[in-house]
C-alpha cells in the first residue's frame, strides 16, 4: 500500500527518517486502542500500561525496519499482539500472577470508569458494569486468537484483512475465528442477550 | 447467490462495521421473509451494541509523555554506546593485534621448545649407544674374512644326501 494512502504509515516513515518527534503523534492517537487490546488480553491496568509503553518503544526502535507493505495500525496491533503473548507466557511461568484470576482492583476499575461518565445514572452505571464483567468473563474463557480477533473486530473496527494480518492466518480463518468466538459468547450471554437489550434478571 | 449466503454476509458485516441503510434494507427484508433467523439477529445485534459498549481501558493522561521520555532515555543510551564504539574502535584494533602477538610469540616459543627437547634426546640416546659400542682395533680386521666365514652357516649337500640313502 503507499504511503500516501496511509497518513499514519507517512507519518511513521518521517520518524524512519530521524524525525522523532512526529512519532508523539501516532502515540497520540493509537494509546487509546493499544491499551483497550493489551487491556482485554492482560486484565490487569498496570501491567497493560506498561505493555502498551514497550508496544510504542518497540514500534519506535523499529522504526529503520518498517516498511509500508500494510497499514500502520496492523503492524502495531501485532507487535501488541506478540508482547501480549510474551507477557502471558511469562505469567504462565509464574502461576502466581495468574491471568485467570484478575485481582480486586480490576472490579473497581470498570465502576470507576463509568463514574466519570455523568450522564448516566445510577442503576445503569450498576448495570453496565455487571455486565462488562460478564462479558468479559466470557471473552477471557475464550482461546487467545478468536478474543483478539473479536476485540479487534468489534473494538477497534479493523477489517477482517488487517485482522487476519495481525493474526497470520487467512481472511475466511479470521472471520471462522470470530464466529467461533461469538457463537461461544451468545451462548453464554443468550439470558442478557435474549431480549436485544440488556437484561440480566 | 442464496438467501442464507446474503443473510450470513449482512451478519458479517454487521460484526466489523455499521450497516448501511441499503443493508438494513436487505436485512429487513431478508428477515421478513425468514422469521427464523429473527431471534439469531437479535442476538447478533445486542451482542454488537455489548460489544460496542465495552468501556475504553483507563489511559493516563501523561502516557505519551512518559512514552517520548522513555525513547528520549534510549536514545541518549544509544548514543552513548556508538560513541563509546567510535572511541574504542582503533583501540579495539591495536588490542586485537597485541593479542594475535602474543598467541604468535607463544606458538613459537613452545615450538621452539620442542625442537631443543627433541635434540637433546637424540643427543642423550647417541652417548648412551656410543659408551656400549666401541670400535674394535686394527688387529681383529686382519681374520676377518676367516672370522666371517665361520659365522656363515654350512649348506647342505644334497646331492650327497640323496647317494648315500
Amino acid at each position: 500500500m503507499p504511503a500516501d494512502l496511509d497518513p499514519d504509515a507517512a507519518l511513521m516513515l518521517r520518524v524512519k527518517q530521524g524525525e522523532g518527534d512526529v512519532f508523539a503523534q501516532l502515540a497520540e492517537k493509537y494509546k487509546q486502542p493499544v491499551m483497550n487490546l493489551v487491556y482485554r488480553m492482560l486484565r490487569d491496568a498496570t501491567e497493560a500500561e506498561d505493555v502498551a509503553q514497550a508496544v510504542f518503544l518497540q514500534v519506535y526502535k523499529s522504526a529503520h525496519r518498517y516498511q509500508v507493505s500494510s497499514r500502520f495500525s496492523t503492524w502495531l496491533f501485532t507487535i501488541a499482539r506478540n508482547l501480549c503473548l510474551n507477557e502471558i507466557r511469562r505469567r504462565s511461568r509464574h502461576p502466581a500472577e495468574s491471568i485467570d484470576a484478575p485481582r480486586a482492583d480490576h472490579e473497581d476499575q470498570s465502576a470507576q470508569q463509568y463514574e466519570d461518565k455523568a450522564a448516566v445514572g445510577a442503576g445503569d452505571r450498576l448495570l453496565a458494569g455487571e455486565l462488562e464483567a460478564k462479558i468479559q468473563e466470557v471473552l477471557d474463557t475464550l482461546p487467545e486468537n478468536q478474543r483478539t480477533a473479536i476485540i479487534l473486530c468489534s473494538r477497534e473496527e479493523l477489517s477482517y484483512e488487517d485482522i487476519s494480518e495481525v493474526l497470520g492466518c487467512s481472511v475466511s480463518a479470521t472471520k471462522s475465528l470470530i464466529f467461533r468466538g461469538r457463537e461461544t459468547l451468545k451462548e453464554k450471554l443468550k439470558p442478557y442477550l435474549r431480549t436485544g437489550e440488556w437484561n440480566p434478571t | 447467490m442464496s438467501d442464507k449466503t446474503v443473510y450470513g454476509q449482512l451478519r458479517e458485516a454487521s460484526w466489523e462495521r455499521q450497516l448501511t441503510p441499503a443493508e438494513d434494507a436487505q436485512l429487513s427484508a431478508w428477515l421478513a421473509s425468514h422469521p427464523v433467523d429473527q431471534a439469531d439477529w437479535e442476538l447478533e445485534r445486542s451482542l454488537n451494541t455489548a460489544l460496542h459498549q465495552l468501556p475504553d481501558a483507563p489511559v493516563p493522561a501523561n502516557f505519551t509523555a512518559r512514552l517520548m521520555q522513555s525513547i528520549e532515555l534510549e536514545e541518549r543510551k544509544t548514543m552513548r554506546e556508538s560513541s563509546w564504539w567510535s572511541f574504542a574502535r582503533p583501540w579495539s584494533w591495536a588490542l586485537r593485534g597485541a593479542f594475535a602477538s602474543v598467541v604468535l610469540a607463544a606458538g613459537l616459543l613452545a615450538y621452539h621448545q620442542v625442537q631443543v627437547q627433541q635434540r637433546q634426546e637424540l643427543a642423550r640416546s647417541v652417548t648412551a649407544v656410543s659408551e656400549v659400542v666401541s670400535m674394535p682395533g686394527p688387529d681383529i680386521l686382519q681374520d676377518f674374512e676367516a672370522i666371517r666365514v665361520m659365522n656363515a652357516a654350512p649348506v647342505a649337500d644334497e646331492e650327497l644326501l640323496a647317494l648315500f640313502q
